[in-house]
């Protein structure tokens, strides 16, 4: 991945947008109707990339897992339902959010270990099926351990942002300005940070190395000496810690309830789009995914009915798999021959 | 500006008419039976590595020559039998924990990062050399795994905090690596994924992980293997260089006959697991059980 | 430049470049993965040393000092070095075999050898018995030597302590050996490769060299900002000019790649703004970007082949500064940002100002293909004897099929028989130890025989057409370039061996070898099954290519007075590929043209007595050696017909 294919992602992004929003300015003077407005449009847009954001803080912990041992890890969903009912269980023992962060992020680690060595080692050298069949398996146990402790019922996150919509962007361009939801640009800002701070994880420490050395090949890792133990629980230990981030965000817009870890599945075609093995291809995909359906839902979803916002993502997905089903970003699968 | 020298594991030699100083016995391997499942993979098998010397294991196809690189690399655990390496007497042990001890290994498959290039896959060969990574120096799951993982952990977050002393000290790997690079001439793949490179060069560059481990034992598993006659005279000056000038214990595994005949200083013939005999290859060479097991596959 | 007559010998720049720019980069060597850089004040430092090592071995002024390895700056230091103290350095093509370089070490008598590594002084070693002259040999890379003990081998390191030692005693030692030589003296001994007989040493002086070093300078107007990869072998004179004379008179940088295989890599890092290749560097280039061009996704593909045609229609004429539509400039522009730049890029061609390429015939479309993306390719010819540039194509007048006008100071004349002379102040000294063949070459009055035939086009651009021994004349007087006319055939992908004839002819015919593998997708794209080459040979359709890409190359010889009668007249499809193993070819690919026409004499005869069609029977020899005979019956085309419209033009 390098700056070139960055810009060219990212332009092709934004360019395909506008073009959408020609069509439908186009659109809007047969259907009266369908209301179309520049200002208006923008607003959308924003709302759908910050909404973007909230799925690639997701879709993350996915890539990470992924990156480091080609699993898929079905279980990253509940790990952010189990994160953030952690943290709202500390704070509804009286805790101020910032130590229950802390806390919940303990617990997270220690349920790294506790997959690690309870279902991980148990399978070193297993085909990666299995493993994938054992992420499932705990999908279920963090799911039922989660609502055992905490109760099923929906609570709220509430770590201070306020619920007031902000207005941003007034000027002779935006007479109006644009509303924006805070806990949005809390979660984009977060997002941009965990990105920056995996990405040189990743990129430039030993740990790093390590993980990608790992990622490729079990036993060479292991002849040079990496602890593949030590790492699995790194990884997973990290991937904790970004469900909790994510937890904490989609929990402090939605509530804590068991649906947060059906967001999961709004990741998987954030993954398709970005690649599997790509932590800015998570950040690309989530953006382009968000700012797509909303778009969609608000300008065609009256023509066709509405509801668009339930498939777009899935339909985009499918066109992914059939013309580049690497992503825009994910490594080019060779074939050996 | 600094003149290329080699990486300086051992001082460098005065210079010493080549002659062979061998040390005392670096590993020595006693009574190893090993088997999987019932069937008999290694029967009693007992034989020593000298500091210094190019310590050869050869026989047919089958006849338990990895299985007994495994064993001293700690992949497998034999049922019977002692290890001692550096003076510590043990059965078993963890293949991270070789690698920490000074034991480095190739594969006869070649195990590389393919998706990394060839000089990301050196510097993970650096891993250990790097402050602030540890192995774990116990087999047992508990405290050690919490200190390395903490360390991990500090690296990391040190690495984001203190970015100048890291730089220095990637530097200083990246030279290290630099310097294996130019002594196997593979200059121009660096940065080409290994994945893409012929099979020969493969094997180079798993040659050159295993160097910048800075073992002090090196188990080579057929670096020859399905090379043609150019590529094996290159891989044996390599492994004679890296004898002399590393001074580096070498322990490798070969089926072809030939070549290893002209670079080692012993050979141990294994056959159906056994050990069949174990002298210099000129002892070998007329050794009647070792006529007999190769005849029909010599080379 | 009052003080330019100081400036007469190598060392004497570098003590100028040493002061004037000190703290500019003298030379950049890749090692360990990292660009090392030397000053020139740092560079001079090294060269005072080691030249007082030198002579502190014993080397004194007319000594020969051989000097064996890859593009290393410590080499280019030793050249400079062995010129400080009076001696001659003799550098030799590092892949020359142990006998080769017996021969030049005995011939030129060096004394001490400066060699680059192992490789070199294992073969100095084995030959040493044969070679009594040489006394020394100093050795930069110590990897694999540490257990050689013999003493007449030294490290380069403690040469050069032993230099220090002796400049601290007399600072001024140095100064005095450089101010005692003047322009006249030898300053190099370059061996030319010589395909017959032995190596010739051709001896060049300062004054040579600096001479030609600065015409090429101001022709092209370089300074000392330049960027040079230096790749070639130090022995080659072109190597020696442009990585050598040329920076020491401009003071650019010169760079050494790690290794030879790392040369692209290195390119493409360092961004030459000056580079020379040979055609074959070229060809090879542009085949590597096509076939990664054809992994590339279908849109990528269309895009890269929309710009590509873009440039060629008008890239050259942008280059040229001709008159270009407003909208293609844009295109060119958005062309350049998509894809010329980042193709460029990928080369190393970002920052070239100047490229050459010289030594054979480049191919039109491929001469094109890079000055079309903006790269400002010339062609030159030169020659060792002439210290390199004889003509050089001037900018905005560059022509694929010409080598250019001669360069100030240069002189050229044709002989009769078309071989092109030419005198100038880089002209030779002489042969080393060989005056009969340095008046062969040397007329009294200082003319050098090239032995290359030439012509010169109405622009006054010397186009060179053949070996002037080669070149043969029509029964009707005009001169005859087989292969001249050979090279236009083999530019077209199709055609992979021609053989023109014409020597005390009428008229001119040609056989023709196929490209098996251009032709053969050919007739996959068309649906034409063919079992054999002999059968797509005979192929009516493939022979109307053929005659389509002759009758093209008829009409560019009609445009040309003096080609006009040397146009194809007749001409067949082989049925069989020359080949080496049947004598037809030399090993390296090239025509043997006695063979071929004893071989084929049936043919040739057919071609000359109006036959439409012949018989032939062909002893071969198949790849698993046994021999066999071919028989074939080879229809001739006739082109007759082209014949008025010659006339007419």
């Amino acid at each position: 991945m390098n700056l070139r294919s960055l810009t060219i992602g990212i332009g092709s992004g934004l360019l395909a947008i506008p073009i959408v929003g020609f069509l439908l300015q186009g659109l809007s003077q047969l259907d009266p109707a369908i209301f179309f407005a520049w200002d208006f449009y923008a607003e959308v847009v924003v709302k759908g990339l910050l909404q973007g954001v909230m799925y690639a803080l997701v879709a993350l912990g996915f890539v990470l897992i992924f990156k480091a041992s080609s699993i898929f890890n079905f279980a990253q969903g509940a790990m952010v339902l189990f994160a953030a009912l952690a943290m709202v269980g500390f704070m509804e023992w009286g805790v101020h959010w910032i130590p229950a962060f802390l806390l919940a992020g303990v617990v997270m680690v220690l349920v790294a270990f506790l997959i690690e060595k309870v279902v991980l080692r148990p399978m070193v050298n297993q085909p990666h099926i299995i493993l994938f069949m054992a992420t499932i398996g705990i999908f279920f146990v963090l799911d039922g351990v989660g609502q055992t402790i905490w109760g099923s019922n929906v609570k709220a996150l509430d770590i201070g942002i306020s619920r007031q919509p902000i207005v941003a962007f007034q000027g002779s361009l935006l007479p109006n300005g644009m509303y924006l939801d805070p806990t949005e640009l809390v979660a984009a800002v977060v997002g941009a940070l965990m990105v920056a701070l995996l990405a040189v994880l990743f990129q430039y420490t030993k740990v790093g190395r390590a993980l990608r050395a790992v990622a490729d090949d079990h036993q060479a890792a292991l002849s040079v000496g990496i602890p593949l133990k030590t790492i699995w629980a790194i990884v997973w230990s990290v991937a904790g810690i970004v469900a909790l981030v994510a937890g904490v965000m989609w929990g402090s817009s939605l509530g804590v309830q068991f649906s947060l870890s059906l967001i999961a599945l709004k990741a998987l075609p954030v993954l398709i789009l970005g690649g599997f093995t790509s932590i800015p291809g998570a950040i690309i995909g989530g953006l382009i995914v968000g700012a797509g359906e909303q778009v969609g839902e608000v300008f065609l979803g009256p023509l066709v009915g509405g509801a668009i916002q339930d498939w777009f993502a899935y339909m985009l997905a499918m066109l992914f798999l059939l013309f580049r089903p690497q992503g825009l970003f994910g490594e080019k699968i060779i074939e050996r021959v | 500006m600094t003149e290329t020298a080699a990486p300086a594991t051992a001082e460098a030699n005065p210079m010493a008419p080549p002659e062979r100083r061998f040390g005392a016995p670096m590993l020595t391997v006693d009574s190893i039976s090993l088997s999987f499942g019932g069937v008999k993979a290694l029967t009693n098998i007992s034989f020593d590595i000298l500091e210094h010397e190019i310590r050869a294991i050869i026989g047919p196809n089958g006849a338990g020559k990895t299985s007994m690189l495994n064993v001293i690399n700690g992949f497998y655990h034999p049922q019977e039998g002692t290890i001692t390496y550096k003076g510590n007497v043990r059965s078993a042990m963890r293949p991270h924990m070789a690698a920490a001890q000074g034991i480095a290994r190739t594969f006869q498959n070649v195990a590389l990062f393919k998706g990394m290039s060839t000089l990301d896959n050196i510097m993970t060969g650096r891993i250990l050399k790097m402050h602030n990574v540890r192995a774990p120096e116990t087999g047992v799951w508990g405290l050690d795994h919490v200190l390395s993982f903490g360390a991990g952990a500090l690296d990391f977050v040190t690495q984001c905090l203190y970015w100048g002393p890291n730089e220095k000290e990637e530097i200083r790997q990246r030279t290290y690596c630099e310097e294996i690079i130019d002594f196997l001439e593979i200059q121009d793949i660096r940065k080409t994924p290994v994945g893409r490179l012929p099979y020969g060069l493969q094997k180079r560059v798993e040659l050159a992980r295993a160097l910048a481990m800075e073992p002090e034992l090196l188990l080579l598993d057929e670096p020859m293997a399905g090379m043609n006659v150019e590529e094996k005279e290159d891989m044996s000056r390599f492994i004679l260089d890296v004898n002399d000038e590393f001074g580096m214990t070498i322990a490798l595994i070969e089926h072809d006959m030939g070549v290893v005949m002209d670079i080692s200083d012993r050979v141990v013939v294994l056959d159906y697991g056994r050990k069949l005999a174990d002298g210099t290859p000129d002892e070998v060479r007329s050794d009647q059980g070792v006529i007999d097991a190769y005849l029909g596959v010599a080379h | 430049m009052a003080d330019a007559s100081a400036l007469d010998t190598f060392p004497k720049l570098m003590r100028h470049n040493a002061q004037v720019r000190g703290g500019r980069p003298a030379m950049r060597e890749k090692s360990l993965g990292i660009w090392q850089t030397w000053t020139w004040s740092e560079a001079q430092e090294e060269v005072k040393a080691f030249a007082m090592g030198l002579r502190a071995l014993g080397i004194k002024r007319g000594d020969k000092v051989l000097i064996v390895g890859d593009n290393r700056p410590k080499l280019y230091w030793t050249m400079v070095t062995a010129q400080a103290i009076g001696a001659v350095p003799v550098p030799v093509y590092q892949d020359s075999v142990a006998k080769e370089m017996a021969y030049v070490v005995d011939h030129a008598g060096a004394r001490v050898a400066v060699v680059e590594d192992q490789e070199q002084v294992d073969k100095l070693l084995e030959i040493r018995d044969d070679v009594p002259s040489l006394e020394t040999i100093i050795y930069q890379d110590d990897r694999g030597l540490r257990h050689y003990t013999q003493p007449f081998l030294k490290n380069y390191p403690a040469v050069l302590d032993a230099g220090r030692a002796v400049l601290a005693k007399e600072p001024g030692s140095y100064d005095r050996e450089v101010d005692a030589a003047k322009g006249a003296d030898d300053s190099i001994m370059l061996y030319t490769s010589g395909t017959t007989g032995k190596p010739k040493g051709v001896v060049l002086t300062f004054d040579n060299v600096l001479s030609m070093a600065k015409a090429g300078v101001e022709f092209e107007k370089l300074t000392d900002k330049e960027e040079v990869l230096a790749y070639l072998p130090m022995a080659w004179v072109g190597d020696h000019v442009f990585s050598f004379g040329q920076s020491y008179v401009a003071g650019f940088c010169v760079s050494c790649p790690e290794s030879g295989a790392t040369v692209m890599h290195d390119l493409r890092e360092l961004g030459p703004t000056y580079f020379f290749a040979p055609p074959r560097i070229f060809e090879n280039l542009l085949t590597s970007v096509t076939i990664r061009m054809q992994d590339a996704s279908r849109f990528k593909q269309r895009w890269f082949k929309y710009f590509l045609d873009l440039a060629k229609r008008v890239g050259e004429k942008i280059l040229n500064g001709e008159a270009v539509s407003p909208g293609d400039r844009i295109k060119y522009r958005l062309g350049e940002f998509f894809v010329y730049g980042p193709l460029k890029n990928v080369l190393g061609f970002t920052r070239i100002r100047l490229a050459y390429t010289a030594g054979e015939a480049i191919g039109p479309e491929i001469f094109q293909f890079y000055r079309s993306l903006g790269i400002n390719l010339k062609q030159l010819y030169g020659s060792t004897e002439a210290s390199v540039f004889v003509t050089i194509q001037p900018n905005g007048e560059i022509r694929a099929d010409t080598v250019g006008k001669a360069i100030p100071g240069v002189e050229l004349k044709l002989a009769d028989d078309g071989e092109v002379l030419f005198r100038s102040p880089g002209v030779f000294k002489e042969y080393f130890k060989n005056p009969e063949a340095t008046a062969d070459t040397k007329t009294a009055d200082g003319w050098v025989h090239t032995g290359d035939a030439g012509m010169m086009t109405s622009e006054g651009h010397l186009r060179i057409i053949d070996r002037a021994k080669d070149v043969g004349k029509l029964n009707d007087g005009s001169l005859f370039a087989p292969k001249f006319l050979e090279n236009k055939l083999k530019f077209y992908p199709n055609i992979k061996e021609a053989v023109a004839f014409g020597h005390q002819r009428d008229y001119v015919t040609a056989f023709i070898n196929l490209d098996q593998e251009a032709m053969g997708s050919w007739a996959e794209r068309n649906n034409v099954s063919y079992a054999s080459y002999q059968e797509l040979a005979g192929n009516p359709r493939v022979r109307e290519i053929i005659e389509g890409h002759i009758r093209e190359v008829n009409a560019d010889l009609a445009k040309d007075p003096q080609m006009a009668p040397t146009q194809i007249r007749r001409f067949l499809i082989l049925h069989k590929e020359l080949d080496a193993d049947d004598g037809e070819l030399t090993r390296t690919r090239k025509v043997r043209r006695s063979t071929i026409l004893e071989r084929y004499e049936p043919l040739i005869t057919a071609l000359y007595d109006g036959s439409d069609q012949v018989h032939i029977e062909t002893q071969v020899t198949f790849e698993d050696g046994r021999e066999g005979v071919l028989k074939a019956d080879l229809e001739i085309v006739d082109l007759s017909q082209n014949q008025s419209r010659k006339e007419a033009a």
